[in-house]
């Protein structure tokens, strides 16, 4: 596309492309500063991955905290024994296992996907889905009602491109952006 | 005092009453001094609700201990600003203070309601007193803040420490204000519905109290994340805990409502949507007040836990079926005056948007219910928690975000593959790009790779609308800022909206950072020695007691340098092959590349009445990462344990909310008539404006 409207680096009036260049240049030089702190060695260690299971494990004595959170004893003994097992070579799947043998169910912060509780899974699958199809057949229908009731629409031309228009007049550039729409057209 | 108070509670029962049946009697009968009558009775409520609140904060400032309520929440250790907030520190307080807002609120919105509601107008009025009426007798007879004690005790319990923090001045008073307001956009359209008005008179009074509320509930949730985050000592600051779920639930219900308005007003569509999407609203905000007055579902957050549940229960399900009747009653009267044309349009985005909201909303309130539904159905507990919402809410979450850049570049009605083109090819490259680039540099997670480049394609699209702007503008004469300041001023509601969605993507950014990057590590020391995470090394320098009759409490100072890892690669090496993230040193000499650059100083209390500690987390922010350090206690050999993490882009998080409060009021400010018609005439109409003003 030669020249219109985000693309044109030619001419002084051809105010977008430059502009736009540049400011979205330094929103990327903030935004990959801004990621430096996001960069991390590859592995995670043992600790980390300590961590991570901690935010999968409820406290069984305190309202709805996980131990990662908790400095209740038993809270900080759990932390342990989960390095223990880590350092052990347990997988984290094994160490889950081994709360839900000693506490039941109710230590694990998100249910399992299996058994009775796969629905605490699968509905949400279906809330998003069913919501999302609801959506797409109401617009289709209203859409098809339209049709049917054909009520005059509007211009072929769309509201952005009447405003697009108007921009270029009052820029100055209208010509040259006609032009090269009717080269391509 | 305390009489003083139950008087003005048993008056305001009757005036409500009053108020409530007055309204519907007169309207019914047409007994039009009646109306006025009953509208009057219900201004005058507010003074009831404030005489009893002055009451109760006189009574805490004046350590009145024959009061029970003031005895179990303050004493005369406590620092005495928080002596005038206290009173909504616990159960009945807080209802107190709830009713309070109510009534101001309601005598406002009814003052200043427009006069061609006057038809529907007792019909609200009715519904609003009778609400008040529900507060004014829990007050008076179930809850009162106003018993007495038999012996007067010398002292009073204390506040709980958790609360004696900033935190306590706003973010209290803003939740509770933003639920309970949702009460008044759902009063005029329940009004309306029953006067029969079925047309577009209620839509300006509901869309400013609606955002209005939603401003002040978000605002809220907002300020309770930043004070979790100073204060709880966990380390984050959202944890889909349940009461932090009731927050958000109608918020997000509320947030599509007012998207989903905007197409009523521009295209007449989506009216029996919005009224719905407003009982909605409402009745997850009763389900708020339920779950934290007593509710079955266990939360850390239990400030005002009691054993009102049922009372609330009843309520909210009274609110269900009353909200539900109304709406099945009036349905087939609220047609949309126009149909959806195309699937590319500003409205089907709309629809794709609140149906995504609504998904959320539906996906956290299963994931509160499950474990009762467990519960019943097989007899066995379990949790749902952190890790589940973030599961099954991520997604969509996201799903949102990139909505938000899709719609504002959709026109209404329908667009052409060209004008297409041309709005969404800096999005889509910018966006690419920045994924690439973080790809390039060594970025890890692909998940949140992807979400940064949504991000960047969301900040470009909005970028680009402004920019086309205000360079129109700045070519025809004003300066760059001018022409901005003009271009948002031409249509306050759009760019206010657009500087909220900034404040989103703020958001987003602190998310994905604390989320996907967090670096923790755990340790204990002693004077002199020194944690090493990352390359941040805190020595442990000093310390101070600040304890008290009522705490035990110390705080430590420390100095945070900024390290050079090859002058630590021994240590590192040996802490990786014991997989830690971090170590500590027991000889903290300053090595040659070191630099000190900040002194934090951690602080933790104990509070023996109350068996609780309260923590003051040591945090060195600056915008791409925070140093957080967590005082876990102070141990008997001197030593100090600690949890110190690395929160990547945690500052952006805050810094949201300016943004997001800025947005929400320059959405608000009135146009007045004068400004519209002295508007730039040059200059030319936003994409849609040939629909008529907004
Ligand atoms: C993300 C964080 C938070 C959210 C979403 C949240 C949510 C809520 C909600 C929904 C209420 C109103 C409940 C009602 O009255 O019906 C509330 C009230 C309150 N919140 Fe929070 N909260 C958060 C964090 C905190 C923190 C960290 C503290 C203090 C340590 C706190 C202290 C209070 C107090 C004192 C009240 C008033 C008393 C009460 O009604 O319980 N909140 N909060
Ligand atoms: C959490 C996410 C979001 C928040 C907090 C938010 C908030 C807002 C607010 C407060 C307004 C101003 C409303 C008014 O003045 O009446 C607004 C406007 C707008 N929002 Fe959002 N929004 C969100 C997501 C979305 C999404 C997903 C879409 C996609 C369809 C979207 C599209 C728009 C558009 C197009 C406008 C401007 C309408 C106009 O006046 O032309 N927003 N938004």
């Amino acid at each position: 596309m030669a020249s219109r409207y985000p693309f044109v680096l030619s001419g002084s009036r051809a105010f977008p492309g430059k502009s736009i260049a540049i400011s979205t240049s330094l929103f990327l030089l903030v935004l990959a500063f801004s990621a430096g702190g996001c960069i991390r060695e590859e592995d995670i260690t043992l600790e980390q991955r300590a961590h991570q299971l901690a935010g999968e494990l409820m406290c069984p004595v305190c309202e709805g905290q996980t131990i990662d959170g908790s400095n209740a004893q038993i809270a900080q003994d759990m932390r342990l024994k989960v390095r223990e097992r880590l350092d052990a070579g347990d997988t984290n799947a094994n160490i889950r296992d081994y709360f839900v043998v000693r506490y039941g169910e109710e230590i694990l912060a998100a249910p399992k996907g299996s058994g009775f509780n796969l629905l605490a899974w699968i509905v949400p699958v279906v809330i998003v889905l069913g919501g999302i199809g609801i959506a797409l057949t109401m617009i289709n229908n209203m859409r098809k009602s339209t049709e049917r009731s054909a009520v005059p629409t509007a211009p072929a031309e769309d509201d952005l491109s009447m405003y697009l228009e108007q921009v270029d007049k009052d820029l100055g550039v209208a010509d040259q952006a006609n032009q090269s729409d009717k080269a391509h057209s | 005092m305390a009489d003083l108070g139950v008087m003005a509670l048993l008056l305001g029962l009757a005036l409500s009453a009053y108020s409530a049946v007055g309204s519907i009697i007169g309207e019914k009968r047409g007994m039009a001094e009646l109306v006025v009558s009953a509208r009057r009775a219900l201004y005058m409520t507010t003074l009831a609700a404030a005489v009893a609140s002055g009451a109760l904060i006189n009574a805490f400032v004046q350590n009145d201990f024959s009061i029970k309520y003031v005895a179990d929440h303050s004493n005369t250790l406590m620092d005495r600003a928080f002596v005038w907030v206290a009173f909504y520190a616990g159960n009945e307080g807080s209802l107190l203070y709830i009713l309070l807002t109510l009534s101001i609120i309601t005598a406002l919105s009814v003052w200043f309601a427009p006069k061609r509601l006057a038809r529907s107008m007792p019909w609200t009025i009715a519904i609003l007193a009778v609400i008040q009426l529900f507060y004014f007798g829990v007050l008076a007879f179930v809850a009162s803040p106003f018993e007495l004690l038999g012996t007067v005790p010398g002292d009073g319990r204390g506040i709980n420490p958790l609360l004696t923090h900033p935190g306590m001045f706003s973010h209290p008073p803003l939740l509770m204000g933003g639920l309970i307001a949702i009460t008044i956009p759902f009063a005029f359209v329940s009004g309306a519905m029953i006067a029969g008005n079925y047309g577009d008179d209620w839509i300006d009074v509901a869309r400013v109290s609606a955002i209005i509320s939603w401003g002040v509930l978000g605002t809220g949730m907002l300020l309770g994340a930043w004070w979790a985050y100073t204060i709880l000592g966990w380390g984050g600051y959202w944890a889909w805990d349940p009461i932090e779920n009731v927050a958000l639930m109608p918020w997000l219900v509320m947030t599509a409502f007012i998207h989903s308005v905007m197409v009523q007003k521009r295209r007449g569509m989506f009216r029996m949507w919005n009224v719905a999407l407003l009982n909605i609203a409402f009745v997850l905000a009763q389900l708020g007040m339920f779950i934290n007055r007593g509710g079955p579902v266990v939360s850390v957050h239990s400030f005002a836990a009691s054993t009102l549940g049922v009372i609330f229960l009843i309520f909210m399900l009274a609110s269900l079926v009353f909200a539900f009747a109304l709406f099945l009653w009036r349905m087939p009267e609220m047609k949309s005056d126009r149909a959806m044309e195309s699937f590319i349009s500003r409205e089907a985005s709309f629809l794709i948007n609140n149906f995504l909201f609504l998904s959320v909303m539906a996906v956290t309130l299963w994931g509160v219910l499950f474990p009762l539904f467990s519960d019943l159905a097989r007899d066995v507990s379990v949790s749902v928690s952190a890790p589940y919402f973030d599961r099954a809410n991520g997604p969509v979450l996201l799903g949102i975000v990139i909505m938000m850049g899709i719609g504002p570049l959709l026109p209404w009605r329908k667009s052409s593959a060209r004008s297409l083109k041309q709005w969404f090819m800096w999005p889509t490259l910018v966006g690419v790009l920045t994924i690439v680039v973080l790809v390039a540099l060594g970025v890890q997670r692909p998940v949140a790779i992807l979400a940064f480049g949504v991000v960047a394609f969301v900040a470009t699209a909005i970028s680009e609308e402004w920019w086309r702007g205000t360079a129109a503008r700045h070519q025809a004469g004003d300066n760059w800022l001018l022409a901005w300041w003009r271009l948002v001023n031409g249509n306050r509601p759009r760019h206010g909206g657009y500087i909220v969605h900034i404040s989103i993507l703020m958001l987003g950014l602190g998310i994905i950072g604390t989320n996907f990057y967090q670096q923790r590590t755990d340790g204990a020391l002693s004077l002199g020695e020194s944690l090493v995470i990352d390359n941040y090394r805190i020595e442990y320098v000093g310390n101070g007691d600040e304890s008290r009759r009522d705490r035990i409490a110390q705080w430590a100072e420390m100095s945070v340098y900024r390290i050079d890892t090859n002058d630590y690669s021994t240590e590192i090496a040996v802490a990786r092959d014991e997989g830690l993230s971090g170590f500590t040193l027991e000889n903290s000499e300053v090595r040659p590349n070191d630099e000190l650059i900040a002194q934090i100083q951690p602080w933790h209390g104990f509070y023996p009445d109350f068996n609780m500690a309260s923590v003051r987390s040591g945090i060195r922010s600056t915008i791409v990462e925070d140093l957080y350090v967590i005082p876990r206690d102070f141990l008997a050999d001197g030593r100090i344990s600690l949890a110190v993490s690395i929160n990547p882009l945690a500052w952006w998080l805050w810094a949201s909310g300016p943004f997001f409060i800025l947005g929400t009021m320059v959405a608000l400010w009135p146009q007045s008539s004068v400004e519209r018609r002295s508007k730039h005439q040059k200059v030319p109409a936003a994409p849609d404006d040939n629909e008529g003003e907004l």
